[in-house]
């Protein structure tokens, strides 16, 4: 759907409403046609999404049908998804789509038919939304993903994109818009769980100018894969969400800092911002309001440290990214050295929502202290694997057992590694727990960006706590000594017990020097790096107390294999 | 970081009018815009030639208005990166949670054992380079998972990531997407 390619600049609010209203046009136009839809993102390419994209196209040509691409929703384990719309029914959704079953998602013979796109039963196929894995999503962040095609500015605004961005420019005052965010309290997605509110109003209050806004997307953890899906799904409203809080602030300009490693996230998302530009959404004196906001795609390269806030900044100003000492915060002294207010991707996400239907409809999803929804990734042997979207506070069981559908065949539940490489294991007896941002903590957990990981019976806790300790040990910055050091020392000590060679004084020597790197660490990654070890010795003490006493180790590796493995790194 | 041993090293086989043109198109309106994109235009350049040398470094440096030295320290501080060429065949092992839980180790080890070389590693014939991904390449319902020059190849045993190599090796050198 494309309404013209060669648009011109909006230069006023009035001309926006026109653009806005025949965009809705062209997307309830499409009700009127057969679409036939493909969901492409990085997960689906891996399974051949592209080929049965072209194949589509080719099958199409010629005839009345249209095909388009979408992000993908979610849901992994349907993918490659088609789903078939005809006027007047409701979409038929296909799953694991290979580009020789297209012939009959076109004449309907097809026998993939999963599931329904709607809310009532049809041609003796459910709703797809009667499935546990989406029971009990409520999608804000997700709401367009999978949805809208993300190339697609227009499809975007048809879908309510800028809507929010614009009361801000002309209807609500700075301190109107913070007042929102802070009633909604929305706390920081990526780990630490800050309000958002109270950092945009001290880089608001902030004297010094010029202010930016650093959003980040960085996402380098081994455990979750949400920032990139909404990149790839639905990018206008990352970007929407920037731009209200540059607004909010008072910021020069924006940043959006994103994983190197992501090729398509930074293609889909430059594509969203180079088309906002050339509508007149970013720039100088906006549509007419007297504001201006500029914007900037920065992207990584690889270095995990670098979604520390302070890391973050100096790799945008083209420097190795090694935090420092605060004070000064961010928010005196960011990037180049000016005020700079930093929110993960998610949590911008939701501005959008929280602008439109206010502060106090936020706070009503969610717990008592963790308000609206949360994306949640899971990893490991479960049936129904992917993304979701689930209010704060449902139970780990929930999760695990009806959305994720439980242990696939053959495998038995060991444990569930929450808050990736920054926390400790969770056994069967925690699923009962809520899930927020406080709950998981008070027993060695951590919800941090919502990346769980189930490994079974086959994994050992020394093994497991070896590789996460190694993971550490690989991205530490080398800046700090108790980091740069510290985590060397307990990959090698951990070795020594797996190789059969250690002694009963190891434990407290591991438990010792996680003291000296927790306490001494400069910055947060440091701080929280042997917390995964110790939450293993934690869980699992008959684990390390049976290879110690018995020298029978974890491993036979070394019998076969002499050199160092690819994480011994240094 | 991991990578210690890292000498600058020369190559002519980077054609640095191909890099002149890539930076062409990145010009920066001040000498603090200029710092910011040094980071993506080593990206360009490390996707398009599978590397970076030192004399593409220079040209980098000259472009953006400061010192090679300075963009080695990029070079050798972020993963993505790499100071040496490829071999015919680049893989990507994705050593994210998901994989490891589902046995990539077991690949690690085996592409130890068999062909000698570990993260970043080339084998001496020069056909294959590894590079293992410490984040997570997003495929995790097919892990273990590795992307073998375009292709990905999913729930991989030990057998099927050999025969993977095999039939890559077989088919010779490939142009990469990106």
């Amino acid at each position: 759907m494309t309404i013209d390619p060669g648009y011109t600049k909006l230069t006023l609010r009035a001309e926006y409403e026109r653009f806005e209203a025949s965009a809705k046009q062209s997307w309830d136009d499409l009700y009127q046609v057969t679409t036939v839809t493909v969901g492409v993102g990085s997960s689906s390419i891996a399974k051949g999404a592209l080929d049965v994209l072209a194949a589509a196209r080719e099958l199409a040509d010629g005839t009345a049908v249209v095909v388009r691409q979408t992000g993908v929703d979610g849901a992994d384990w349907l993918e490659v998804k088609v789903t078939v719309r005809r006027p007047g029914e409701p979409g038929v959704v296909y799953a694991n789509v290979e580009v020789a079953d297209l012939p009959g998602l076109f004449n309907g013979s097809s026998k993939k038919a999963f599931a329904v796109d709607g809310d009532e039963a049809f041609d003796g196929l459910r709703p797809l939304g009667e499935h546990p894995f989406f029971r009990y999503q409520q999608r804000i962040v997700l709401r367009d993903t999978g949805v809208i095609d993300p190339e697609s500015i227009e499809e975007a605004i048809a879908r309510g994109a800028y809507s929010a961005y614009l009361k801000c420019l002309f209807d609500l005052s700075q301190e109107e818009i913070i007042a929102e965010v802070t009633a909604a309290n929305l706390r920081g997605r990526g780990g630490a769980g800050f309000p958002a509110g109270i950092k945009w109003e001290s880089g608001r209050k902030a004297k010094v100018t010029p202010k930016f806004i650093v959003c980040n997307s960085h996402e380098g953890e081994p455990n979750v894969y949400k920032d990139r899906r909404i990149h790839e799904g639905d990018p206008h409203r990352i970007l929407e969400g920037l731009l209200i809080a540059a607004v909010a602030v008072g910021a020069e300009r924006a940043y959006n800092y994103v994983g190197g490693e992501y090729p398509l996230a930074i293609k889909r998302f430059r594509k969203a911002v180079q088309d906002a530009e050339r509508l007149g959404l970013i720039g100088k004196n906006i549509l007419g309001s007297g504001k201006d906001v500029a914007f900037r795609v920065r992207t990584g390269g690889g270095a995990y440290i670098c979604g520390e806030g302070s890391a973050l900044m100096y790799s945008v100003m083209g420097v190795r990214g090694q935090p420092r000492t605060k004070p000064p915060r961010s928010v005196e002294e960011g990037v180049w050295k000016r005020p700079t207010v930093a929110n993960n991707t998610e949590t911008v996400s939701n501005v959008r929502d929280i602008v439109n239907n206010g502060g106090a409809w936020f706070a009503s999803i969610g717990t008592e202290k963790s308000k609206g929804t949360k994306l949640m990734t899971i990893q490991g042997p479960v049936k129904t694997l992917g993304l979701v979207e689930v209010p704060m506070g449902i139970s780990l069981r929930t999760l695990v057992e009806e959305i994720w559908g439980g242990m696939r065949d053959g495998y038995t539940f060991k444990g569930i590694q929450t808050g990736g490489i920054s926390a400790g294991p969770l056994k069967d007896e925690h699923l009962d727990l809520p899930v927020d941002f406080d709950s998981l903590t008070e027993v060695g957990g951590m919800l941090g960006s919502g990346g769980f990981v189930i490994f079974d019976e086959t994994v050992s806790a020394i093994d497991f706590a070896r590789y996460l300790t190694a993971f550490n040990r690989v991205e530490s910055c080398s800046k700090c000594v108790p980091c740069a050091r510290g985590n060397p020392a307990l990959v090698e000590i951990l070795d020594r017990i797996r190789l059969g060679r250690g002694s009963a004084a190891d434990i407290p020597l591991m438990q010792r020097t996680s003291k000296h790197i927790i306490e001494l660490s400069l910055c947060g990654l440091g701080q929280v790096a042997p917390a995964p070890l110790l939450g293993m010795i934690q869980m699992y003490p008959e684990e390390f107390h049976d290879a110690i006493t018995n020298g029978t180790g974890t491993t036979r590796w070394h019998e076969r294999f002499v050199p160092a493995l690819a994480m011994t790194g240094d | 970081m991991a990578h210690t041993d890292v000498h600058p090293q020369t190559g002519n086989e980077i054609d640095l009018d191909v890099v002149r043109e890539m930076l062409s198109h990145i010009r920066p309106s001040d000498h603090q815009e200029a710092q910011e994109l040094i980071l993506s235009a080593l990206q360009e350049i490390n996707e398009h030639f599978g590397w970076v040398s030192l004399e593409a470094a220079e040209v980098v440096a000259k472009h953006l208005g400061t010192t090679s030295n300075r963009i080695f320290g990029l070079l050798t501080f972020y993963a993505d990166f790499r100071t040496e060429p490829r071999g015919n065949h680049f893989m990507l092992l994705c050593h994210g949670m998901s994989c490891y839980v589902m046995g990539s180790q077991n690949l690690i080890d085996e592409l130890g054992v068999r062909y000698g070389i570990a993260d970043g590693g080339t084998t001496s014939d020069g056909e294959l380079t590894v590079q293992v991904v410490n984040g997570c390449l997003g495929v995790c319902d097919h892990a273990p998972l590795v992307k073998l020059d375009n292709d990905y190849h999913g729930n991989l045993t030990v057998e099927g990531l050999n025969d993977a190599i095999r039939r890559a090796i077989a088919g010779g050198k490939v142009q990469l997407r990106h």
